[in-house]
């Protein structure tokens, strides 16, 4: 850890806590927050200025392992909790993360919002199909077909498309990642939290105890392919539509949408708008001149 | 992608065995993250194993490091960890609750032989005649690694034909 008026080149082990992770061994989880500390550690923000916030989940545990302060917050409002954090104190890196249940179906109704006002957040998916902390549910990604405890004939669900879902709504940065490639999943990360608003990341990220044999690292392998090696330009938006509608049959890694032009975030627009009602407001002694009528 | 950043046509001696250092300190972390795993799920047996096998990779870092600061002093170190990535580590998806200690020096020696392969694959590139004869000498050992992961497969009783999922009970509906 750096000391006082040094410099400290932070590096993954920093951001990683004391507490050993309980997910079942193989878990893509531990991938994943490998590849957060990967990332964080190429940001270099010491911990104390970072705030990862999450909802409920074997995946939102994830805060925890970590050296940044946490919140393993309430089923689905991890981006509300988040949101507001990063309102009250804007210097902060905001993190949230959850799984596809927490994101897409409790949660889902939160997630336009966060986009409409280009909140400068990164928000990571960990999309494993399923309910794997309460045993093995239908989750709103669960393939159709798919049989599960609550589908035992199989799902009879179209399942939710998070990459078609956020850029739908505008979302200025999306990607896909998975634990198939470690470092390049650290790369997206970090580069999810230098855009300047709000940021998703879909992990693909397997249940190795209820999750779908096709869904594990060697299926995952066999479909996945570099969003770079199909000369996708990330900075086409329609091309970034087209690709995602292959959402559950092919696994395309990488930015599929970077907008070039970021609109401002809902932070700055906050902080513009005080800065001009501090202008023309009464300084604190004359405040209840407003309410007496002289 | 292993490694990022490193043109191996210029590496230095001292770069090669920084790299050298960092691609054992990775593997020592992996194994002992796996052995915290398998303590975690009550599989001492594979836990055991992944110990002795983090203590390896650790008395191999040490004996770099040693070479390293005779041949180079306390140089500030160029080469980071972000610049490498599971090189001889582990993959993650090679851990499974209950694993026997079969399968789990089954997925040691599958990284021995992947770290053996990234030395091969990178020794064509190498133009430093001492760096290439670190990393001929770091392939070799690699297959000392392999040897001594055989060496304690072949400790154990013959293999049984089960899988390990054999003896874990289904998960239960809730």
């Amino acid at each position: 850890m750096p000391l006082n008026g040094t410099t400290y080149e932070y590096q993954p082990k920093d951001y990683k806590s004391d507490l050993k992770p309980i997910w079942c061994p193989g878990c893509g989880d531990f991938s994943v927050v490998a590849g957060i500390y990967r990332a964080l550690a190429a940001i270099g923000r010491p911990p104390h200025e970072i705030a990862f916030v999450s909802g409920i989940g074997c995946s939102s545990r994830i805060p925890g392992y970590t050296t940044a302060y946490g919140f393993n917050s309430v089923h689905g409002r991890c981006l509300p909790i988040a949101q507001g954090i990063k309102l009250a104190n804007p210097e902060l890196l905001v993190l949230a993360a959850g799984g596809d249940g927490d994101g897409f179906s409790i949660g889902g109704g939160h997630i336009p919002h966060l986009i409409r006002r280009n909140m400068d957040i990164t928000y990571i998916v960990m999309d494993n199909q399923i309910y794997g902390l309460t045993k093995g549910q239908l989750s709103p990604t669960s393939q159709k077909g798919r049989s599960t405890v609550t589908s035992r004939l199989g799902s009879l669900e179209d399942p939710v498309n998070p990459l078609l879902y956020v850029l739908a709504y505008g979302a200025g940065f999306v990607a896909q990642a998975s634990p198939t490639d470690l470092a390049g999943m650290a790369a997206i990360i970090e580069e999810a939290i230098r855009y300047p608003g709000f940021a998703f990341v879909n992990i693909q990220s397997p249940c190795v105890t209820y999750g779908d044999e096709s869904q594990q690292i060697k299926g995952l392998k066999a479909i996945q392919e570099s969003l770079e090696s199909l000369g996708h330009d990330p900075a086409d938006r329609l091309a970034a539509m087209d690709l995602a509608q292959h959402y559950g049959s092919k696994l395309h890694l990488g930015v599929f949408y970077r907008n070039p032009a970021p609109p401002p975030t809902y932070g700055d627009l906050v902080k513009e708008r005080q800065e001009q009602a501090a202008k023309d407001a009464l300084p604190r002694e004359r405040i209840l001149e407003l309410f007496i009528k002289k | 992608m292993a490694i990022r950043g490193i043109d191996f046509r210029t590496l230095s001696l001292m770069d090669a065995l920084d790299l050298a250092i960092l691609v054992e300190d990775e593997a020592q972390e992996r194994y002992e993250e796996f052995a915290a795993q398998m303590e975690q799920h009550r599989t001492p047996e594979a836990a055991r194993f992944f110990r002795f096998m983090a203590e390896n990779e650790a008395k191999h870092g040490r004996e770099l490091s040693a070479r390293r600061e005779q041949l180079f002093g306390r140089t500030a170190r160029v080469v980071t960890p972000a610049m490498i990535c599971e090189v001889e580590a582990p993959d993650y998806d090679a851990a499974r609750a209950f694993m026997s200690p079969r399968r789990a020096m089954e997925a040691a020696f599958a990284s021995e032989v992947k770290a053996h392969g990234f030395f091969v694959e990178a020794l064509p590139a190498i133009r430093d005649a001492e760096v290439r004869a670190l990393f001929e000498e770091l392939r070799e050992e690699e297959v000392e690694h392999q040897a001594l992961v055989q060496a304690e497969l072949a400790k154990l009783p013959p293999d049984s034909g089960l899988a390990d999922e054999d003896f874990v009970d289904e998960p239960a509906a809730q």
